[in-house]
């Protein structure tokens, strides 16, 4: 479970959150809003690559930070940017990250042939076309099987096949204690699947809820 | 699955900044370039070069060395923020002195393949006696240990800012006057001939020894902070 709690955080005069209280449950939720709206700033918060200037987050009731090898060994986080060594190939990408994780000879095929990357391992990340490189970023996200998955815009640039194969993998990584926090303006590829939702506006939470439990939910745009 | 320690991480990080470098060749080819074009001036500058004076040309090959090297290390984390990789970086269970680390070894890397370079066209420029061989490599070992460890901590706190080629000799210039003194003495000792005992009586080893260790310490320490 992830809390936060109060949370704010400003930028020179502009409130990217303002005291946002909420808790994010096992399943996969669903992050929307408008423009501007701090779903980015919630997702880099809850990674640890952002100290708030107000409130605490916690996972599992522990501080998050990105100094903390237990937490980040835990969170995959694919942001705006791909995250990727644009001179490395997918493979070569992939791979060491999975090192970095502790991965030793990691079996990259079933990622690659799940996300649809196969044919484009060997090309060098900084050759790829917008949707690809959206992909490869989801695979890096992925690469560890993380406990936590944060994914900013993760169907930005894809096409409906592309974005199909996104969706399918993180419903494969998917398991029940699992925790996913998808941030999103493609409200119906998501909502196919997911168990919940959150939708920012100005930094605070405007609806929360399970698509379940909230059949208003559906609402969400 | 687990098993990859903090050294095999470290040294796959390092080995992908070598990778890059080898596939874009965008921080050896101008530290080169530099290193070259100042030696040649400074060849054709003095009056009669080949008869310099040791302690001259040691101070032309360590100011020479000191600024290629500052134009590497200003680019230290450009293939982090090409694709937003440093999120991704700081996000992966490694403490951050093995950033440091393969980053400094990567610079060292860097550093000594413009060395084996520069040393042999200053030799050649300017006459030098390049018989102690072994001892000069130890000299440009330990400076360029203190060198890549004060030149990595200061490209982390640069890189975080837009003008990171201007800001980095500010900060890292003042910090490194004594480990390059130490080099210029004991290069020119060694160019003049000098014994071994003579050389390591006037305790320049030790100066660089120590300056190594603290910043060493001080740099796999002070690294969280400055690249947080």
């Amino acid at each position: 479970m992830i809390r936060l709690e109060q949370v704010s955080v400003f930028f020179g005069p502009t409130i990217a959150l303002d005291g946002l209280d909420t808790t994010i449950e096992p399943g996969i939720t669903g992050l929307f809003g408008p423009n501007g709206s701090g779903k980015s700033t919630l997702l880099r918060v809850v990674a640890g690559l952002l100290a708030p200037n107000a409130g605490r987050v916690t996972f599992e009731g522990s501080p998050v930070a990105t100094s903390d090898e237990g937490f980040v060994r835990r969170v995959g986080y694919a942001g705006h940017s791909a995250g990727l060594y644009s001179r490395l190939t997918v493979r070569e990408n992939l791979e060491l990250f999975a090192v970095l994780h502790g991965r030793v000879r990691p079996d990259l095929e079933p990622l690659l042939e799940q996300i649809g990357l196969a044919e484009h391992s060997a090309t060098r990340a900084g050759v790829l076309s917008a949707g690809l490189k959206q992909r490869a970023a989801v695979a890096r996200a992925l690469v560890h099987s993380p406990d936590v998955l944060l994914l900013d815009e993760p169907y930005a640039n894809l096409d409906d096949e592309a974005a199909a194969l996104v969706s399918c993998a993180i419903q494969e990584w998917w398991t029940p204690q699992r925790i996913a926090l998808v941030a999103t303006h493609g409200a119906k590829k998501l909502k196919a699947f997911a168990h919940g939702g959150l939708i920012l506006k100005r930094g605070r939470t405007v609806v929360q809820g399970s698509y379940r439990e909230r059949p208003e939910a559906e609402t969400f745009s | 699955m687990s098993g990859v320690g903090f050294v095999a991480k470290t040294a796959a990080l390092t080995r992908k900044d070598l990778r890059v470098e080898a596939r874009s060749r965008d921080t050896l080819p101008p530290m080169l370039a530099f290193a070259f074009t100042v030696a040649l001036v400074l060849a054709f500058t003095l009056p009669d070069a080949t008869r310099a004076s040791a302690k001259v040309v040691a101070g032309f090959l360590w100011i020479t060395v000191l600024f290629a090297g500052l134009i590497g290390f200003a680019r230290t984390f450009e293939v982090e923020r090409e694709e937003g990789a440093l999120d991704a970086l700081l996000l992966v269970p490694l403490d951050r002195s093995g950033i440091f680390f393969s980053k400094a070894a990567a610079n060292l890397v860097f550093l000594a393949l413009v060395e084996v370079f520069l040393v042999p066209v200053f030799g050649l420029f300017f006459s030098l006696d390049l018989s102690s061989w072994l001892m000069l490599a130890l000299v440009v070992v330990l400076v360029d240990i203190g060198f890549v460890a004060v030149g990595t901590l200061f490209a982390s706190l640069a890189s975080q800012t837009r003008s990171r080629e201007l800001i980095l000799p500010i900060l890292a210039l003042p910090v490194l006057v004594p480990a390059f003194i130490a080099g210029v003495e004991l290069s020119a000792d060694l160019f003049a001939g000098a014994g071994l005992d003579d050389i390591a009586a006037r305790g320049w080893f030790g100066i660089l020894l120590f300056f190594d260790a603290v910043f060493l310490v001080v740099g796999a320490l002070g690294f969280e902070f400055a690249i947080d």
